[in-house]
């Protein structure tokens, strides 16, 4: 409680300290959060440490280590995945750079097409780039069918190209992100100084997106080298570890050797996650508040390469998902190509139960998440600094834990009898907690951001004029982060609907979610069947964007829309 | 009520941003604090509404000890340079807001708000919301908002520096008015001097977490106890005491005893005059539109000068480089700590 003070040197009497029940408040938005964060991120990740140590007798050791290692193929998969990171990272960083510039630099047309197509990914799970690739370019898909080729879709290439679909759009949106907050004046200092157009690229363009494209290739990594969708889906014999853990857990219920990949599977990501850390502190200044922004402009030479590669790229995922979509009214792929609906009939894996529990799961994820990550920031914003540093560093380590590294700490941690964590197991609220945690580091940075926008002064002026902790709480700080909430309950909603890598350990034979389907029809076979789960799910995804466009618009229309200072 | 501050203290970690400071403020006076930015000014400021704890001494308001009691339950109104008006509310329920949170009733706040309305001058814009209005209006509406819940002590936190000089100077006249009508002691931080003299029954000139002195705004102008005083209010010709011999004897009187003294002239003392066989030579001339501030050389001593335009120059515009004839006004100069 110390902690939740204004300063840390203030002796007894001359303080006059917070009111008792601002102190309660303050308090509980500081501890539950922090339960929360020990509880389902601290404990889980510390004991698959603890399991990858725990050796088949039981004693503890390095056991587990020296018999993955003894694998023979072990290190083939490790490098596997290397390079089908490595890959997809430089093709989303170059591609990602390209893109992004042309929407934020140049007057290229239809740039509306380039940005719908960069939102297409993050309407579905991952998997469902890897099966537009596999109806379009498989075995029985329709290139090979119709001009007798041989194309070999499945392995290294076709994981690349759908992993680097699924990763492109946050490319963009952070080298984007990075390319508006220059300064047109430093190019206008740089053109009076006789700088060519070239050279004003070099010197002032690519310095100022250097943090923006380190930060993109290390999402890019992170979210590929632990992506299990397209890795089951299109990765063949190509094997890498996100398969390898699911092989090693789910087939063989080897879960010690699970949690020994599940930590090599930290090591390259934490690296990614240090190194960007490190490259962040570097850039601090630099750009400034009353930035001018870059204008546009028109170059040939420039924008007619750019406008191809964008575009093409743009076609391509439109291609990609609007195949899937057709594919889903196809009778059988490719060979009867007549129109039907009997796709959507589905029985199988459950029916459409598991999409009702994707939803009830994601809102589940919205509600739990928007509140404790208010409270967290909340309570941040009081801490000592030092103390607000540690937070922050906690608060933000999740985006360096894959996906299945969570999952498989999950089962460690709550399946498990006679225990009050073992009664979440199979329910809802727990699958809702584990994509909460999984998305945790992105929601709180929005909050963050939100936060600093509540002027100090406001908060201080209902205190002097006699307002408590929760009017401070209702009148100065909620009216101003509405927007900021809003965006994320959508955000945590609508990764929640999609995500697939953490919760595929999480489902049990009486409960599963939309992800799972699409993945368990396509394994059965039903690729359109799968498909049609698959534009099911993108349709609740859409609707669910709609709706925060929405709601956006209606917050952004309130006079509090404006804040001074 | 009347504040009484006693030897107080306030450390951030090492750094000791307010040392030993004491202050009285009476019942209804309107006191500056004035400095340059991290004298403390607003630190002290911040202790005095309770939004800042404190180290060591002693903070009364008409003999109640304050230390114990939050700002939540100080009863003061507090004006920041921000505004800080609630964006969703409109003009009223900003105003009305400290009465709604003490559960008064509805006729009596409406009956309040409107009165305050008149009282800062903008009765047609009950209905408008802060991003509505100008800067100037806000501030009205930040003032307005402080006084509802009738205060003990009103704090203006730097409350015209984010407005323009025109609309600064109009509101200055108007706060002083409210203040006087109302009664109201009053603390303001300010680190524009202009400011403090103009509005303040009382200036204190404060510098790294210490008062230099406390006095009226003529007081601290005219007889400046120290060096940082003398060249904060005002500009000051800053005279070692070796130095002082090349004036005039009748206007050094003796340095005073004990400590370290420096002999401050302000430039308007120094007289200055177009002669071609002056003692001072001209350095650099600037010109500020209804005055001249000449740097000069006299006697060996480098001095500040100012004159109005056209009085002692005639129509000639004085270059650098030009001779001119110098003298101190009688009776000018004051000795300053150094």
């Amino acid at each position: 409680m110390s902690a939740v003070t204004t300063s840390s040197a203030a002796p007894k009497a001359r303080n006059p300290g917070i009111p008792a029940q601002a102190r309660l408040l303050y308090a509980t938005a500081f501890i539950v959060p922090m339960i929360g964060l020990a509880v389902f991120f601290l404990y889980p990740l510390g004991l698959i440490v603890l399991r990858s140590f725990t050796q088949r007798d039981g004693s503890l050791g390095v056991g587990n280590y020296a018999d993955v290692l003894a694998m023979g193929h072990i290190g083939r998969v490790l490098g596997n995945s290397l390079v089908m990171s490595g890959l997809t990272t430089l093709i989303c960083v170059v591609l990602g750079f390209a893109i992004a510039y042309a929407l934020q630099r140049t007057k290229l047309p239809f740039q509306w097409l380039i940005s719908v197509a960069l939102i297409l990914p993050l309407l579905a799970p991952s998997l469902v780039q890897a099966l537009g690739l596999i109806f379009l370019f498989g075995r029985n898909g329709v290139i090979n069918q119709f001009t007798g080729w041989n194309l070999q879709i499945y392995g290294l290439w076709g994981l690349v190209i759908s992993n680097a679909m699924y990763a492109l759009p946050q490319a963009v949106m952070i080298i984007q992100a990075s390319l508006r907050h220059s300064d047109v004046r430093q190019y206008d200092a740089a053109m009076v100084m006789g700088a060519s157009p070239w050279r004003r690229f070099v010197d002032i363009t690519l310095p100022n997106a250097r943090f923006g494209l380190l930060s993109a290739g290390f999402v890019c990594f992170t979210v590929t080298i632990t992506d299990f969708g397209n890795a089951a889906v299109i990765g063949g014999n190509y094997r890498v570890l996100a398969t390898e853990i699911y092989a090693q857990v789910v087939g063989q219920m080897n879960f010690n050797m699970g949690a020994v990949i599940g930590i090599f599977l930290l090591i390259p990501t934490l690296l990614a996650f240090y190194i960007e850390k490190v490259a962040a502190q570097r850039q601090s200044g630099g750009g400034s508040e009353s930035a001018i922004p870059v204008g546009r402009n028109l170059l040939a030479a420039r924008d007619i390469p750019l406008g191809l590669v964008s575009h093409l790229t743009a076609l391509f995922l439109i291609a990609v998902v609007a195949t899937v979509v057709f594919a889903s009214f196809v009778s059988l792929w490719p060979y009867r190509m007549d129109l039907t609906l009997r796709n959507y009939n589905i029985t199988t894996q459950g029916g459409y139960a598991p999409l009702w529990t994707s939803l009830v799961v994601s809102v589940q994820t919205a509600v739990i998440g928007v509140v404790m990550l208010f409270a967290l920031v909340v309570a941040q914003r009081r801490l000592s600094r030092g103390a607000a540093k540690v937070v922050y560093l906690l608060a933000i380590v999740p985006v360096g834990v894959p996906g299945l590294v969570l999952g498989l700490s999950y089962v460690l941690s709550f399946n498990v009898a006679n225990s009050v964590l073992g009664m979440l197991y199979g329910t809802t609220l727990l699958i809702a907690l584990c994509n909460f945690y999984h998305y945790h580091s992105q929601g709180f940075l929005t909050m963050v951001t939100g936060i600093r926008t509540v002027p100090p002064a406001l908060e201080e002026t209902v205190t002097c004029m006699g307002g408590s902790a929760l009017h401070g709480l209702r009148d100065a700080i909620l009216p101003v982060m509405l927007p900021t909430l809003v965006a994320v309950f959508f955000f945590l909603f609508m990764r929640s609907m999609v995500t697939l890598s953490a919760v595929i350990f999480l489902i049990t034979p009486r409960l599963s979610v939309g992800a799972v389907s699409v993945l368990r029809l396509d394994q059965a076979g039903f690729t359109t069947q799968a498909a049609a789960f698959s534009v099911c799910i993108m349709a609740v995804v859409l609707s669910a964007l709609a709706l925060m466009k929405l709601a956006l618009w209606l917050v952004s229309r309130r006079p509090a829309a404006h804040v001074t200072a | 009520m009347h504040l009484e501050i006693r030897n107080l203290s306030k450390f951030f970690g090492q750094f000791q941003a307010l040392a030993n400071v004491d202050l009285e403020v009476g019942s209804d006076e309107f006191v500056c604090l004035l400095g340059p930015s991290g004298c403390g000014k607003t630190t002290l400021l911040r202790i005095i509404a309770g939004l800042e704890p404190f180290d060591r001494g002693t903070l009364e308001l008409g003999g109640r000890d304050l230390a114990g009691l939050s700002a939540q339950h100080r009863g003061f109104g507090i004006v920041f340079q921000s505004y800080s008006l609630f964006p969703h509310m409109t003009v009223a329920e900003n105003i009305g807001y400290g009465l709604r949170i003490r559960k008064a009733a509805r006729a009596e706040i409406a009956a309040k708000v409107g009165q305050l309305m008149e009282l800062v001058h903008l009765p047609e814009y009950a209905q408008r919301y802060p991003h509505q209005l100008s800067g100037g209006q806000q501030q009205r509406v930040a003032i307005a908002r402080a006084l509802a819940t009738d205060p003990a002590l009103l704090l203006l936190d730097e409350p015209l520096s984010a407005l323009d000089a025109r609309v600064r100077a109009e509101l200055r006249t108007e706060i002083r008015e409210v203040q006087r009508r109302l009664g109201i002691p009053t603390i303001m931080v300010t680190h524009d001097q202009e400011e403090a003299l103009t509005m303040a029954d009382k200036v204190v000139c404060m510098n790294a977490g210490t008062i230099e002195q406390i006095g009226t705004p003529h007081e601290v102008y005219s007889r400046p106890r120290t060096r940082f005083v003398a060249d904060f209010v005002g500009i000051s010709n800053l005279l070692e005491p070796a130095r002082v011999a090349a004036l005039d004897p009748g206007v050094a009187r003796s340095q005073p005893a004990g400590g370290a003294h420096l002999l401050a002239l302000r430039p308007e003392d120094i007289l200055v005059n177009p002669d071609p066989a002056g003692e001072g030579r001209v350095d650099a001339v600037t010109y500020l539109g209804n005055i001249n501030r000449i740097a000069l050389n006299w006697r060996g001593l480098e001095l500040v000068a100012e004159t109005h335009r056209g009085l002692s120059l005639g129509s000639g515009a004085l270059e650098p480089g030009a001779r001119v004839s110098v003298a101190v006004a009688p009776q000018a100069g004051v000795w300053v700590l150094a």
